[in-house]
């Protein structure tokens, strides 16, 4: 036992003596948070007045479908519509023009007459339907929409993503629907007082009849509000804690390239007391790394105007996750500097497989949004059983029997990786094949 | 010497990996406590694979070795309780001082407390680096860090003390000390096993000496010995370059 809080000093010793290197292994995943948080917070929910996406507007109509988009582009404060470039009024040409020059990402080109066209259509529906209340047996109703096909045009720069295309599209395609259902309302309500002059149109204008109300199920009393920062604070510890894996590797390679791995070799002490000590004085790194991540998400975020992070109140836990996920994260450190050849073997490994494995355990994007395969892949890595721990325990307010399988794993996990570190170096020594 | 010896090796062969010539070939060789015993031979001739595999660094690929009437492949973890190695290659961390070095070496070796205290304390004196003891191995010369990196193999007081080329790169006056501090720590009954390129050292310190070359032992016995069965030289180098031959060495 004094062997290894021997090797723990030692191990603590060099590392505060790297005073370069531990300020990289702390202020490194800081800086990534809070530069994610606002490019994730301000790329999309814009929560400043400043209109974020640029929209050519061509509006050729001049009637309710073009003033109700642009109306509508106006009250989300995620576009602004612009009408004219250079003082010169935009005409369809010139809008394609610059979206193909990538000058501008989106231009909407609203035809001419569009609105009118969509009048006669719904005229035609209803008079058809209120005939049909007459005379039953005619087919009124053949091709009645296929006649008269009805286009807005839409410019895209190549460059925009498929995500934001389609959200843009649909919302399009929303606002389009809810003037169309309006026009029918109101037509079918004049058809009806023509026919039936006794008619009374109910006094009411068409609204939505359902609304979407956004409950989110947690085991707490206090309810917690799944905020982007609420998602993203325990990805990026989970990732922060993930890339002690490269000062982990570089002093496990260092002690070897440095002969003091030879020499301990020839002492009577194990790998495994070797390995021990490291991992003591690392999983203090990895935890105080999370209590950062953690305090960054509290109090650091708000100051850049982005939600703050609501830790909730089950610290035991929490710690025990963080102390379990760390250790995964430790072992497979121990793992790669062992196998690892030199420094540059390890970094280069070390770091992209992190990123990998974060990926694949759905740190950047949600595993449910992942097609089937990639879902099944997910759960082989070790970040998606922190992550969904994690999440359990931030967004769900689980207790410890509902992450009891991820710490049962994420532990079985680092007894895999340190016994296949043992293993390797029994049959390959650092020297001598 | 009619004791039985602390060291006997059988016949012992290691292959590296990737290499069809053997880095040792079928080495058979009995070490006396007591003795100090000189492993001699120029680059390459395989002394610091040997002493590798005596202390247990790796196995051989043929062969058997047993120190202290223990087998090396079975008992290495209770055969390195009594052995004391100084690796050829510095083997110390860079950033911790020469008493941290020491006293985490000395842990490691079961050593703790007081005892180890004074026995680190001592070292440092005789080897005159009490001044710096708490810098940083960092900042030390070329002389300064050998000399720690010997004291961290024997600091135990080892019964059997490996040293690989302990006195190479080193100024004249470090080698004689570490010459006649080996001398005396064997007076007090350490065994001592040295490589060397130096013959006129070994000629002086050593009570028996192997010349080894491309793996092979070529002559084996007392520097005495060996000078009366080569009459036409003078010293042992003389026979050392007449048995290896001059040709260059990588
Ligand atoms: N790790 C290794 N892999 C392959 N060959 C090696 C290795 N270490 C040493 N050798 C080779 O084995 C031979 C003996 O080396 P070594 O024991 O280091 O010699 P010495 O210590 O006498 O200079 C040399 O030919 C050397 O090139
Ligand atoms: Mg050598």
């Amino acid at each position: 036992m004094f062997k290894f809080f021997s090797g723990f000093r030692k191990e603590a010793l060099i590392l505060l003596r790297d005073i370069s290197g531990l300020i990289l292994v702390f202020l490194m995943p800081m800086v990534m948070v809070i530069i994610l948080a606002l490019v994730q917070e301000f790329g999309w929910n814009t929560l400043t007045s400043e209109p974020q996406v640029q929209v050519l507007f061509v509006d050729l109509d001049h009637d309710s479908l073009g003033v109700q988009i642009e109306n509508g582009f106006n009250s989300s404060r995620i576009f602004k519509v612009i009408k004219s470039v250079d003082n010169v009024n935009l005409t369809q040409e010139k809008a394609r023009q610059l979206v193909f020059e990538g000058k501008y990402q989106i231009a909407v080109i609203i035809p001419e007459n569009v609105t009118k066209r969509i009048r006669n259509k719904i005229q035609l529906l209803v008079a058809k339907t209120m005939s049909a209340l007459t005379m039953p047996s005619l087919d009124l109703f053949k091709d009645i929409f296929n006649k008269d096909t009805i286009e807005v045009t839409l410019y895209f720069d190549p460059a925009v993503r498929n995500s934001f295309k389609n959200a843009f599209i649909s919302s399009l395609k929303e606002k389009n629907a809810r003037i169309e259902s309006k026009m029918v309302f109101n037509t079918f309500n004049n058809e009806l007082k023509r026919q039936f002059p006794q008619f009374r149109p109910p006094d009411v204008e068409y609204s939505e009849s359902v609304n979407f109300n956004e409950v989110y199920p947690s085991g707490k009393e206090h309810e917690i509000i799944p905020t982007s920062t609420q998602h993203n604070v325990p990805s990026w510890a989970i990732f922060a804690m993930f890339f002690i894996v490269i000062p982990l590797t570089s002093s496990i390679i260092k002690e070897r390239e440095e002969g003091s791995l030879i020499r301990l070799l020839t002492m009577p002490v194990s790998y495994l007391n070797l390995f021990l000590a490291k991992i003591g004085v690392y999983l203090i790194v990895c935890f105080i790394q999370f209590i950062l991540m953690v305090l960054v998400g509290i109090y650091l975020l708000p100051l850049f105007g982005i939600p703050a992070f609501d830790p909730g109140n089950q610290y035991i836990l929490l710690s025990v996750m963080a102390i379990t996920s760390s250790l995964a994260a430790l072992g497979y450190g121990i793992m790669v500097g062992t196998i690892a050849k030199t420094h540059q073997q390890a970094a280069a490994f070390g770091s992209v497989s992190v990123v990998i494995l974060a990926a694949l355990g759905g740190l950047w994007v949600p595993t449910y949004l992942m097609p089937p395969i990639m879902k099944h892949v997910a759960t082989f890595s070790p970040l998606n059983w922190a992550h969904a721990g994690f999440l359990d325990v931030f967004l769900r307010g689980s207790d410890f029997m509902a992450v009891s399988h991820e710490l049962v794993k994420l532990f079985i996990f680092f007894l895999c990786t340190i016994a296949i570190a043992i293993v390797y170096r029994k049959f390959k020594p650092p020297i001598g094949s | 010497m009619s004791d039985r010896p602390i060291i006997e090796i059988r016949d012992l062969t290691k292959f590296y990996k990737g290499s069809d010539e053997p880095a040792i070939k079928s080495i058979s060789l009995d070490i006396y406590p007591n003795e100090i015993f000189g492993l001699l031979g120029p680059n390459g001739a395989g002394k610091t694979t040997t002493i590798s595999i005596l202390c247990g660094l790796f196995p051989p690929t043929k062969g058997e070795v047993t120190i202290d009437g223990m087998d090396i492949r079975s008992s290495i973890d209770r055969i390195k309780h009594i052995i004391g190695v100084v690796p050829q290659d510095l083997a110390l961390y860079p950033t911790l001082s020469a008493l941290e070095n020491l006293t985490f070496f000395g842990n490691m070796y079961g050593m703790r407390g007081i005892l180890l205290k004074d026995r680190i304390h001592d070292c440092l004196k005789i080897f005159g680096l009490e001044k710096v003891a708490h810098k940083q191995i960092n900042s030390y010369s070329g002389g300064m860090k050998r000399r720690v990196n010997l004291i961290a193999g024997l600091l135990h007081k080892p019964k059997l003390l490996f040293l690989d080329e302990p006195t190479v790169g080193i100024d004249v006056q470090s080698r004689i000390f570490i010459l006649d501090y080996l001398n005396e720590i064997n007076k007090l009954g350490t065994t001592i096993i040295y490589t060397s390129h130096y013959m006129e050292e070994a000629e002086n310190l050593c009570t028996r000496v192997a010349i080894v070359d491309r793996g092979n032992i070529i002559a084996l016995g007392k520097p005495a010995e060996l000078l009366i069965k080569h009459p036409e030289f003078t010293n042992l180098e003389n026979i050392f370059l007449h048995l290896t031959g001059k040709t260059l060495r990588d």
